[in-house]
């Protein structure tokens, strides 16, 4: 089972780490978590990869999903942390270029 | 592509599960590939591939199998996956409804789509895919070679 962790920092970036495989029962639930905080009025968001050992078509979906809710409310999505496994899923997909992983969350809005 | 199809005979350390056509197996699938890896050295690269597919074909699955259907009414599929000297294998049925596509002309989609990729995903993670529908069957063999990256 996929936990989520969602905090939004001072700077007002917030902040989404999914624990566990993000698969097709937990993309949906990431979809909804991503859509509420731009709906909350944060529209830069970071999600943390680093606790994340899985992640199928329906993860990649959810994230691109998530990154043009944020472009369309003026902000973006940034990948953090993202692990060998996941980041060779990335480029299968050529999604590394879009989705292109920051070392660390806390520089992930640094450029 | 030729698509060689894993011969299972004498694959004694296979392992087969046949369950519900439901989301919620896929953590049960996951749990056996890992128990895969615990008995056979097989590089990370190696997993990472045959996992994916194996989760994409299996969530294909999954998503026929719900289509125009109640809960309960009797879509399964079964699954065998073993490691060999030179392979790593899974064989995937389902009695649902025919898949309706051209495995070569599964490509990627556009960058910013949001679904459409699995079947392009695990075509490019695997050394060889193949469908075929037999006695109102749907199967799938998946092969990564341990020879490679």
């Amino acid at each position: 089972m996929t936990e989520f962790g969602v905090e939004t920092r001072a700077d007002g970036v917030g902040v989404v780490t999914p624990e566990g495989r993000l698969n097709m029962v937990s993309a949906r639930r990431l979809r909804e978590v991503l859509v509420g905080l731009v709906e909350r009025g944060t529209s830069r968001i970071v999600v943390d990869l680093g606790e994340t050992t899985f992640v199928d078509s329906s993860g990649l979906g959810a994230l691109i999903g998530g990154l043009k809710t944020a472009r369309q409310a003026g902000g973006d999505l940034r990948v953090a942390r993202v692990s060998p496994a996941v980041l060779s899923v990335f480029e299968l997909t050529n999604l590394d270029r879009i989705l292109r992983p920051r070392p660390s969350v806390d520089g992930a809005f640094d450029d | 592509m030729t698509d060689p199809v894993p011969d299972y005979t004498g694959r004694d350390g296979r392992l087969e599960l046949s369950a519900p056509a439901t989301p919620e197996i896929l953590e049960l699938v996951h749990a056996m590939m890992a128990h895969l890896w615990t008995t056979h050295e097989v590089t990370a690269q190696q997993r990472v591939r045959f996992e994916t597919s194996v989760i994409e074909i299996l969530g294909n699955i999954v998503e026929h199998a719900l289509v125009g259907s109640a809960p309960g009414d009797g879509r399964r599929f079964d699954i065998v996956l073993d490691v060999g000297r030179d392979d790593v294998v899974a064989r995937l049925g389902d009695n649902g409804i025919p898949v309706e596509m051209d495995l070569s002309k599964a490509t990627m989609p556009d960058e910013l789509a949001e679904d459409g990729r699995g079947l392009a995903l695990a075509k490019a993670a695997l050394d060889s895919l193949s469908y075929r529908r037999i006695d109102g069957r749907n199967l799938w063999d998946l092969v990564v070679l341990r020879g490679g990256s």
